[in-house]
């Protein structure tokens, strides 16, 4: 697991929850929950100078503020599931697309693809395990539960913030 | 005059914010179209009069900037007024599209910077009141 992408991660999921449906996130006290069956996933792969996935789980309470939030709705559970699942998968790409350039450098091209939700019964741990970051939130009453894979090695520049490079990881991290 | 925009997006959720946020700033709307990808935006830009085009860039069949590239082929197409809302991280490909006249927008946005950055394409005299 890395530390700095999981910190980069953590802090790009907050700002976006926060600026697409004003939802405010702070860091998961405990474990994540194991019952899984509360919660709505979605994923989506990625491929540029460095290739990998992103999950996302958000308990299906927080799923329906989403939707609702996002579309200026009183009411986000009369919404139906096709539109909460679009305000999920609209989720995620958000957060990917803010996330890569963060960590393959401002002048790296990825093409995210579309993101998708996994058919039912799939293991919580999905596809894209082992992950190589994980961000675990709480949010509004439930959890936002975020994991990245990265396949290869980071590139060489490295995890990058506003204004400049992360200290301790400029060269690049293995995963 | 009233501005007829078309919003393509393969975010039905996306497209539905882009166009409340279009109705609330205060824009004198004519008819508002939406396309799912950048292959279903050329063929309304075909049958429809259009006067502001907001487009994704990641969309399956055809991309945003695929899109746009087939709209710079076409003379009646290529002066239509285009900005590109996506969350499109790398700053080469926003120099490529910002090189074909195309205007910018990251999500998440604000509703203001849709706002401002029309009024920056299309001008004051589009919006109701003119003083938002």
């Amino acid at each position: 697991m890395d530390a700095a992408i999981s910190r980069i991660l953590s802090d790009v999921v907050v700002d976006t929850l926060e600026k697409l449906a004003f939802l405010f996130a702070a860091p998961l006290e405990g474990p994540a929950p194991e019952d899984t069956r509360e919660l709505a996933t979605v994923r989506v792969r990625f491929s540029g100078p460095v290739c990998g996935g992103m999950q996302l789980s958000l308990s299906r309470s927080v799923l329906a503020e989403l939707a609702g939030n996002m579309l200026g709705a009183d009411d986000g559970s009369a919404l139906s599931a096709d539109e909460q699942h679009d305000s999920l998968r609209e989720l995620i790409n958000i957060i990917c697309g803010n996330l890569l350039p963060m960590i393959g450098g401002g002048t790296a091209e990825f093409n995210i693809q579309t993101p998708f939700i996994p058919a039912a019964g799939t293991s919580a741990a999905g596809e894209f395990a082992p992950v190589n970051a994980v961000s675990n939130l709480s949010v509004e009453n439930g959890v936002c539960l975020v994991s990245l894979q990265l396949e290869g090695p980071v590139p060489t520049q490295g995890p990058v913030v506003k204004g400049g490079r992360m200290a301790g990881v400029a060269g690049g991290v293995e995963s | 005059m009233a501005v007829n925009v078309l919003i393509v997006d393969d975010s039905a959720v996306m497209r539905a914010m882009i166009q409340k946020t279009m109705i609330l700033s205060g824009l004198q709307l004519g008819e508002i179209h939406q396309a799912a990808n950048g292959r279903e935006g050329l063929e309304t830009l075909e049958r429809q009069w259009i006067d502001l085009v907001i487009a994704d860039i990641n969309m399956p069949v055809m991309t945003g900037e695929e899109m746009i590239e087939h709209m710079q082929t076409n003379p009646s197409l290529r002066t239509i007024p285009t900005i590109v809302i996506s969350t499109e991280g790398s700053q080469a490909r926003i120099d490529r599209l910002q090189r074909k006249g195309v205007r910018f927008i990251h999500k998440p946005f604000s509703p203001e910077i849709i706002r401002d950055t029309v009024k920056d394409v299309l001008g004051r005299e589009v919006f109701h009141g003119r003083s938002h």
